[in-house]
């Protein structure tokens, strides 16, 4: 008896336990199908993250886009940020935007005030689209927002000044990615600011509760801040760079900042004998070993280790970039070079 | 080439040796008070070295090593390097379960990502736990000594029916492979 028990029971165990496991892979399938969130074991980071880049081509911006508007994002520094995809953004509808945005600033500003004090600070919003800067048709266009406002204690008829300025932006972004996302939404992923922090929040939360999106820090990390190091220097032949300077911390008690600066044509010609023949290319193993290059001749000079540190800042004439996400680019001619690595940037920091 | 050999000396008695290796030696003074403070029933010794080789001098007084721990900071690429060129100095023998990876500043936003996924690759392709710790904070100095203490036992002998090679089976760090990505996709 208890044998033909234990017969009849043992299969029942084994069916139940493969069920049990069909079941598990299935719904780990459809969970992963249904949802696009991909666990990213920080491996898929790594694949996503690009190993070589174009050789940056010098081109004159201006023939693609209004010189007047490039007029406006050059030789400024912009604060960085990512932002997620935004929901039913139209760039037809700026105007009524200026409009909406304008008065949450001016709510917001006179929250808690019964009776107006002072002046009257009129906030005029601009939005504006800055054609040309997209490359793909995937790219959606450049979109400016300038806030003016009078100054306090400014005379009746002074003309308003631009207290506050950013941009979104998306240059060559992640073809995949772009493809994938669903027709109502517009990815403008990169986000640079420029004023009062005040401001800038006021606008990110409107951003927020208008298009459903979220705002994030972003920062250049060094390995980024190498690669702009060396497309810098790979421009030297057609305009001339004038200096590579860059900033490292060591982390010494008390901190150690170290400022090496290097004569542009003395970087030109390391970087060209560090780089192999292939000419559209760069890729990040001789972005790497210019670096320890730099290093290794600044250690058989001071005895100092630099690789011990972590780069803070790069900085040619071409432009200037720091840890913390500001970046400012002095020139028009290979900002979308730029623009396509904080693009890219901003699309592997974001969390979807 | 001096290595360090894992059995060519006697074991002590109800005694547990740990190496820990790092570049920087800041943490290692830290989790060592803490490993030594939090183990009562066993002997642990705790020696602290910047790098391997060891120095020949102390070749006869050292004791036989049980674990050693290389404590790799990923906020500088030295650290890195450094773990990687004092790795050639082991014998072989100690990677059957007897080193560890330990890996600070893991979360933190401004390290590069690539450097992590080094680590990872580095730990995977010589079957070896990786172990990220957390050295600011004194629970995440404790939390790290505790999971510390838990290998070192089992690598000195010193739990019944386990050895640090079965350990490891179950411990060793992974890289998910290029095709069970594709799978998810």
């Amino acid at each position: 008896m208890e044998e033909r028990n234990s017969i009849v029971k043992t299969p029942l165990n084994n069916v139940l336990a493969q069920r049990r496991s069909k079941s598990y892979r299935r719904s780990m399938q459809s969970c992963v199908e249904a949802t696009n969130l991909e666990y990213t074991s920080g491996h898929l980071t790594a694949l996503r993250t690009p190993r070589s880049r174009r050789t940056p081509k010098s081109r004159d911006i201006t023939k693609q886009v209004d010189p007047d508007q490039v007029a406006l994002l050059v030789t400024k520094e912009w604060q960085l940020s990512y932002v997620t995809p935004l929901y039913h953004f139209r760039h037809t509808q700026l105007k009524y935007y200026s409009k909406q945005l304008s008065a949450f600033i001016v709510s917001e500003k006179q929250q808690g005030l019964a009776i107006e004090v002072g002046q009257e600070l009129g906030f005029k919003v601009n939005f504006s689209v800055v054609l040309g800067l997209a490359e793909m048709d995937e790219d959606a266009e450049t979109v400016f927002i300038q806030i003016l406002s009078k100054q306090a204690f400014a005379a009746k008829d002074d003309a308003q000044k631009v207290v506050w300025s950013g941009w979104l932006t998306c240059v060559n972004g992640d073809l995949e990615y772009l493809r994938s996302l669903p027709s109502e939404f517009v990815s403008l992923p990169l986000l640079c600011t420029r004023g009062p922090e005040s401001l800038t929040v006021l606008i990110k939360s409107w951003f927020e509760k208008t298009f459903d999106c979220c705002f994030g820090p972003l920062g250049i990390n060094s390995t980024n801040l190498q690669w702009l190091a060396a497309l810098w220097t790979g421009c030297h032949p057609t305009i001339n760079i004038q200096y590579l300077k860059l900033v490292w911390t060591l982390p010494t008690l008390p901190p150690m900042d170290v400022k090496y600066t290097i004569h542009p044509q003395d970087a030109w010609e390391l970087w060209d004998s560090v780089r192999q023949d292939d000419i559209t290319d760069v890729s990040i193993e001789e972005v790497t070993r210019f670096i320890k290059v730099l290093q290794s001749h600044f250690f058989r000079h001071f005895r100092i280790d630099l690789s011990a540190g972590s780069l803070m800042q790069v900085s040619t004439a071409l432009g200037s970039s720091h840890h913390s996400g500001k970046i400012k680019i002095a020139s028009p001619t290979y900002i979308t070079t730029i623009l396509q690595l904080l693009t890219e940037c901003a699309l592997l920091k974001m969390p979807i | 080439m001096s290595l360090l050999k894992p059995f060519s000396k006697l074991p002590g008695l109800n005694t547990a040796n740990i190496l820990l290796v790092e570049n920087e030696e800041q943490f290692q003074q830290k989790l060592a008070d803490t490993v030594v403070l939090h183990e009562k029933n066993v002997n642990v010794n705790v020696r602290l070295a910047r790098s391997l080789p060891l120095p020949m001098e102390n070749e006869e007084s050292r004791p036989r090593i049980d674990l050693v721990v290389f404590i790799i900071h990923l906020t500088s690429e030295l650290s890195f390097q450094s773990a990687e060129t004092s790795l050639k100095y082991l014998d072989p023998g100690y990677f059957l379960g007897k080193v560890c990876f330990l890996v600070t500043n893991a979360r933190n936003a401004s390290v590069p990502p690539e450097r992590l996924v080094s680590v990872r690759k580095l730990a995977a392709s010589l079957h070896c736990p990786l172990l990220c710790a957390e050295d600011q904070t004194t629970e995440g100095v404790t939390t790290a000594a505790h999971r510390l203490l838990a290998i070192l036992k089992v690598a000195a002998g010193l739990v019944p029916m386990a050895t640090g090679l079965y350990l490891s089976t179950f411990t060793r760090c992974t890289v998910p492979s290029d095709i069970d990505q594709q799978n998810f996709e």
